[in-house]
């Protein structure tokens, strides 16, 4: 059976040999993480996989919507241009 | 949308759109019935069944595109440019979907939104050198130049296709094979909801080409009349 290595966040850390300065540095390294914990259980990670599946679903349909919206847009103006066009040559007296 | 014109096509055109609408609801069906939840995903998985065949229809339009610039090129029919104008458009709609739904996937398989992978990569390639093909297009009513400079820009974009889909083989990355034969495959309810949704995607995106190629013909023909009542 193998003997497991003693855990390094568990040590103590070396006493300060300076005053001031050692008190400095102490204090900017108690901003920082002094250890890491590990998950015990299932999660890992949570990451809301029905919402990213929705959040994609809804944006497939409102593309398509959103393009056919331009689609129509497009038709009915070209439709307006072309019934102008058609009522100055009327007015003209063209064909 | 309305129908492309008013002559016997607009019975394909029915016929098509009822087809397309019926197999988008048999997809759906498919896809959140009959397939089973992927077991290590989750139900993230099921983007896959919308961004595969997203990725489909862009090379559709794309590649429709290349083919009218191409043959505007020879023959200089504004016909066969309507064509480059509607597949560029399309597939760019296309690409668009795949560029947003592929991140919400990404983000809980690979823990990222974005990675520069060597497909990512070349899909994005392809989406830009088609916006500029569709802003050069956006510019007014485009002349002769800004024409054919768009079809050369369409036909250097689609070089770019057989790379997209040839990268996930040569290069080294991260994007899933599945369906590419590396993989270890789909179960048969995926591969039925996947291929369901393949021929859905092809229907939407032969639809929607022909709608914008019409309107694109009709927005010409509007342009070059009143041209000519300009010029009286």
């Amino acid at each position: 059976m193998l003997i497991p290595p003693p855990a390094h966040a568990q040590e103590q850390p070396a006493a300060p040999k300076e005053g001031a300065v050692a008190e400095t540095k102490e204090d900017a390294a108690e901003e920082r993480a002094a250890q890491f914990v590990g998950v015990r259980g299932p999660e890992a990670e949570s990451v809301p996989g029905g919402a990213l599946m929705l959040g994609a679903y809804a944006i497939v349909w409102a593309l398509l919507f959103l393009y056919l919206m331009r689609m129509r847009g497009l038709q009915r103006n070209t439709a307006e241009e072309l019934e102008r066009l058609s009522a100055e040559i009327r007015a003209s007296g063209g064909s | 949308m309305t129908r492309p014109d008013q002559s016997g096509s607009s019975t394909v055109w029915s016929l098509t759109s009822f087809a397309t609408l019926a197999l988008f609801g048999a997809t759906l069906y498919a896809i959140f019935v009959v397939a089973p939840v992927e077991q290590q995903m989750g139900i993230v998985q099921k983007i896959f069944y919308f961004h595969v065949p997203s990725a489909y229809a862009m090379y559709i339009g794309f590649g429709v595109s290349a083919i009218g610039s191409a043959v505007y090129l020879l023959k200089r029919d504004p016909k066969w440019d309507a064509l480059g104008v509607a597949g560029a458009e399309v597939g760019s709609l296309f690409c668009l979907i795949v560029l947003l739904t592929g991140p919400l996937w990404a983000r809980k398989a690979w823990g990222v939104w974005w990675t520069w992978d060597p497909r990512l990569t070349t899909t994005l390639l392809a989406g830009m050198i088609f916006a500029a093909y569709l802003s050069l297009r956006s510019m007014g009513n485009a002349g002769e130049v800004e024409k054919r400079f768009a079809a050369g820009l369409a036909l250097f974009g689609v070089i770019d296709l057989p790379l997209i889909h040839y990268s996930v083989q040569r290069w080294r990355g991260v994007h899933p094979t599945v369906i590419t034969g590396k993989g270890g495959g789909l179960e048969s309810e995926m591969y039925w909801a996947l291929g369901l949704s393949f021929i859905a995607f092809t229907g939407l995106a032969v639809l929607l080409i022909w709608a914008r190629a019409s309107a694109e013909r009709q927005r010409e023909q509007t342009a070059k009349l009143r041209f000519e009542l300009m010029h009286r």
